[in-house]
């Protein structure tokens, strides 16, 4: 079970389901802090400004892909240029309710994604999850 | 009765015969007159033509050259090409390369020229109206795709969010808080889920074209595995698979077939027994899969077993939604799969089941 000093960040456009996601996590007791972002652009700016904060920036990231403007997939062409110092102190998963099998496919052919978990968000495979990656995650 | 305006162009080198043409056909049709290929194309490019007629024997171009020419630029004209002698070469290439509709000999006859362009017209707009209704069908057929695209998100993403929320009420500890309210409700929206999804993979199945994609059957079966059982901890799996070589198929059919087997093999135990167990067996070879998914659990009566793969059947006894075994069956059928069931209440049911390897 991984001790709670990470951050989380949680990437949705839906006020209902962040809300549902960080109550989940907050439950589990997995992360010491949750970061909320409405949009795909919030959330590359949040990581953008605090890039020189490492203290600030996010251990484990949970990203929607339909999201009006920038979706996932757009989320992480950008996302991929972020410094590899970053990237590899910091995981992501998608967390969507995509029934569509080219998301599905396309999700799980991205090296940035190490999961692509269902909605809803269960804890217990989050936490498995988080087990089979923490020694990547550091926390 | 309204006869459309068909605009026919005739380019021939004598003049003379632009203009008996002229004065047998001009109450027939709108006619256009070149006395040259390259003043053809002038008419060609600024007037919408439905036939064209052209003398092979020109000064500069010949009219097999011409249609040559015009092949990729004008594609939709209908071609007749006239000709004062019959030159088998000239008639060859003409009909090889230059989309000739018919070849008629000079002099010609009113009566069969006529005859000739009225053919020559109905093809063309037989042409036509068929790439118009391609054009239509494949709007519609897009505007579906794109209605079911979104109704499988904006439809499913609140629900997702309701079962979020019930979950939660279990994680506080109020879910038998308000009697038996929370379940009834986490049941109506499970069974909602489950129709939204079988309806999905229903279209999916009838609409996509197979696809092939390497499958591994050990990941596959993990996952589905891993998927179906959270829901039910008691349920032993005992699988065997036996894959050495490379099985190529429709991945995304092969897990709708597989994954509503197993889930079926889960959902329909017996309450008292002991030991539910699940047994999946799976042989690769180069020509097919042979899959076996046996358990022990209910099992299907004698007189039901011709009608479990039809739409909407359901046995009275388990609250089924009558998609999952024909999606199954009309899966399989697409993909040249076959199945075989046999089954009793004593013993349990066992699927048996053949994918063809495409590799």
């Amino acid at each position: 079970m991984p001790n709670k000093t990470g951050k989380v960040l949680l990437i949705d456009d839906n006020d209902i389901d962040l809300k549902i996601n960080s109550k989940v996590i907050k439950l589990s007791d997995f992360f010491e802090e949750i970061i909320l972002c409405q949009s795909g652009e919030e959330g590359i700016s949040y990581i953008s400004k605090n890039l020189d904060n490492p203290d600030l920036l996010p251990d484990f990231i949970l990203l929607d892909i339909q999201m009006p403007e920038m979706d996932g997939f757009e989320f992480l062409e950008i996302y991929k240029n972020f410094p590899k110092t970053f990237l590899d102190n910091c995981k992501l998963a998608i967390l969507s309710s995509t029934l569509d099998f080219g998301d599905i496919k396309k999700a799980e052919a991205n090296p940035l994604v190490i999961k692509l978990l269902k909605k809803p968000l269960y804890p217990n495979e989050l936490q498995e999850l988080l087990n089979k990656h923490s020694t990547l995650l550091g926390i | 009765m309204n006869n459309p305006t068909v605009r026919v162009l005739y380019i021939d080198d004598e003049e003379n015969n632009l203009q008996a043409f002229k004065a047998s056909f001009r109450r027939m049709y709108e006619i256009y007159t070149a006395i040259s290929a390259a003043e053809g194309l002038k008419i060609l490019e600024n007037i919408d033509i439905h036939v064209i007629l052209a003398d092979q024997k020109m000064p500069n171009m010949t009219g097999v050259e011409f249609f040559k020419s015009i092949v990729e630029t004008h594609p939709d004209p209908v071609r007749i090409l006239l000709t004062g002698y019959t030159d088998i070469e000239a008639l060859a290439d003409a009909i090889n390369h230059g989309d000739i509709y018919r070849y008629i000999t000079k002099p010609w006859n009113d009566l069969e020229l006529h005859n000739s362009i009225k053919n020559a017209y109905d093809a063309y707009k037989a042409k036509i109206d068929l790439r118009n209704k391609i054009t239509e069908l494949e709007k519609t057929n897009d505007e579906l795709n794109r209605f079911i695209y979104s109704i499988s998100h904006e439809l499913r993403a609140p629900l997702v969010s309701v079962i979020g929320i019930i979950n939660l009420v279990k994680m506080e500890g109020l879910y038998d808080s308000s009697g038996e309210y929370w379940g009834l409700i986490e049941t109506c929206s499970n069974k909602l889920d489950y129709y939204i999804q079988k309806t999905l993979q229903y279209y999916k199945n009838t609409k996509d074209i197979p696809d092939h994609s390497e499958v591994d059957f050990h990941k596959l079966v993990n996952e589905l595995i891993e998927l179906h059982a959270y829901s039910d901890k008691d349920t032993a799996f005992n699988v065997s698979i036996n894959q050495n070589v490379k099985f190529v198929g429709d991945a995304f059919r092969i897990e709708v077939i597989l994954s509503n087997l197993i889930s079926n093999a889960i959902k329909y135990q017996k309450s008292n027994e002991q030991n539910k167990t699940v047994n999946i067996e799976i042989d690769v070879n180069d020509f097919e899969a042979s899959v076996s998914i046996n358990d022990n659990g209910l099992g299907i009566l004698k007189e039901h077993l011709e009608k479990i793969f039809t739409q909407f059947f359901k046995s009275k006894m388990h609250h089924g939604s009558g998609l999952g075994l024909f999606i199954v069956k009309e899966a399989l059928n697409k993909i040249n799969g076959t199945i075989n069931v046999s089954s009793n209440i004593e013993d349990g049911t066992t699927f048996k089941i053949t994918i063809p390897n495409a590799k």
